[in-house]
């Protein structure tokens, strides 16, 4: 092993799995400087561990969801959010169309915070393009719920999104 | 009742129907041809599924574009250059402040499962458990121990994974202690690890010291100069349930010797305070550190305060420190007893992990 702080495979893994994980990242966050940096934590985070580089791309895309989830969680991304939306920049041409666009990404990353954690990895990680053995793979699910689960994810996200709208 | 065919299938068959019909199986795909309340149900799902991926995708440029990886990787190589090692050989020339020491203890405590979760390892110290809150970004930024003297590992922990209770109890000389009930949904049989003792020397050096710290360093404590520290944590031994979240482990319960560090003549606690108090280390931590007893045997390790909550409770009559990610998807709880740390965590309520720390035998 080098004298480097990371295991020895962590370039190779990452240069494989980093477009992957900001992909299922900027499905959650809607943003993808915010993506870069949940891959960056999702990254560190994978080369203190000795998961096997063969199971890396699954631990990776789970670590992604979950840490992506996180942030939306952490109240600050919200703040952000909202005062970009009530504070729109003046010299953006379609200043209406912008508010509309970041007032659609409030509304979908807030519903996805809140539903129940199991089904919005699982939402993510279904429509990031995993499939039905590797979504039930990462959450210990037997393969015949995967669909049960994304069903009612998509459910209730449908329906917080309907709900917002009309509250808004 | 309907059997067979004649069964309507679940609402998940009906939503693999949407974007996976191969995966279904063929007396399902015959029924739902045939049934207009399942057909209906596939255009429902259809329906969500299609206005779900359309929301997930609002911002356009945030999944199109291709991340420029080689700008990526050269971040991280950053980040990752100073950080604390997960290898023992690197470990040997990168092991950072009392704090860093504590994270090797941390690696015998947990063992290789838990490294997974390195946003919920505990803080301990011998007597009792006590958090220090710091930012992620101060577990990569601390300074440089080796900066300040000469810093040897003469004893590396070996996380490995053994085949059993009894194995494992051999390894390290510790009791494992028993889960009596596992909590729902945590299921079959553990992973067993054990870690041996980590030994590891310090010879504060002023001269380094000075260079390292600038002009802005204090006045070096008389007797400090040369003095030489020696650091133990382990072994340890840990049993751990996968399929937790994110990496995470379902359930880990650990127990290791707690750390302790001994001095040749100066008390560890000075040369801690003076360290702490050289430039590199945020001013808030340093002043929380400054607060635990000075009796030589503190070694915190840090909660990552943008992640974590900290709680106090007792287990068996013991003070314990509950530690729970902010979206209480990880709960951990950890005390000292007789100069042992015992550790329970995982991918559980914070209700949970105590019932399963208070009935460990």
């Amino acid at each position: 092993m080098s004298g480097d702080a990371v295991r020895p495979d962590l370039e190779q893994v990452f240069r494989a799995g980093y477009p992957r994980v900001v992909a299922v990242a900027a499905r959650v966050l809607g943003s993808r400087d915010e993506a870069e940096d949940v891959a960056q934590e999702v990254f560190l985070a994978f080369g203190r561990t000795t998961v096997p580089a063969d199971e890396a791309p699954q631990w990776l895309s789970v670590a992604a969801a979950h840490t992506a989830l996180n942030h939306l969680r952490s109240g600050r991304r919200r703040t952000a959010r909202e005062q970009a939306v009530t504070d729109p920049d003046p010299v953006t041409p379609d200043v209406a169309d912008d508010v509309v666009t970041r007032e659609e990404r409030r509304r979908v990353r807030a519903a996805l915070s809140r539903l129940p954690r199991k089904q919005a990895v699982a939402l993510v990680l279904r429509h990031s393009g995993l499939s039905y053995a590797d979504v039930a793979a990462a959450l210990d699910l037997s393969p015949g719920s995967v669909g049960t689960t994304v069903r009612r994810a998509e459910s209730a996200l449908r329906k917080e999104l309907s709900t917002d709208a009309v509250r808004n | 009742m309907l059997f067979g065919t004649d069964r309507h299938p679940t609402e998940g068959t009906l939503r693999r129907l949407v974007d996976d019909p191969a995966g279904v199986a063929d007396a399902d795909r015959a029924h739902v041809a045939d049934c207009p309340v399942c057909l209906a149900g596939v255009a429902a799902a259809q329906d969500d599924a299609r206005a779900v991926a359309t929301a997930l995708t609002t911002d356009v440029t945030a999944t199109d574009v291709s991340p420029d990886v080689d700008r990526a990787w050269a971040r991280l190589r950053t980040s990752t250059a100073p950080a604390p090692a997960a290898a023992p050989r690197a470990r040997r020339r990168r092991v950072r402040a009392p704090l860093a020491a504590a994270v090797g203890a941390a690696v015998v405590l947990g063992g290789a499962g838990v490294a997974a979760a390195a946003d919920w390892l505990p803080v301990f110290r011998t007597e009792q458990v006590a958090p220090v809150q710091v930012r992620t970004a101060d577990l990569v930024a601390l300074p440089d121990l080796s900066a300040y003297g000469d810093l040897r590992v003469l004893s590396e922990p070996d996380v490995r994974t053994v085949g059993s209770a009894a194995a494992a109890e051999d390894a390290a000389g510790l009791d494992l202690p028993q889960v009596r009930a596992l909590p729902g949904g945590v299921t079959g049989d553990p992973e067993y690890s054990v870690g041996d003792q980590v030994v590891a020397e310090f010879t504060f050096s002023a001269a380094k010291a000075a260079t390292a710290a600038g002009a802005g360093a204090p006045p070096v404590p008389a007797g400090l100069d040369g003095s030489t520290f020696r650091l133990t944590a382990g072994p340890g031994v840990a049993q751990t349930w996968r399929g937790g979240a994110s990496g995470a482990p379902a359930l880990v319960v650990a127990r290791v010797t707690a750390p302790t560090a001994f001095s040749d003549g100066v008390p560890f606690d000075t040369a801690r305070d003076y360290l702490l108090s050289l430039p590199g280390l945020p001013a808030d931590l340093a002043a929380q550190l400054r607060g635990f007893t000075a009796d030589g045997t503190t070694l915190p390790l840090p909660v990552p305060a943008d992640l974590a909550t900290t709680s106090t409770t007792e287990v068996d009559g013991h003070s314990a420190t509950v530690v729970a990610t902010r979206d209480g998807s990880v709960t951990g709880v950890v005390w000292v007893a007789d100069g042992v740390v015992t550790a329970v965590g995982g991918s559980l309520s914070e209700d949970e992990v105590l019932a399963v720390a208070r009935d460990l035998r």
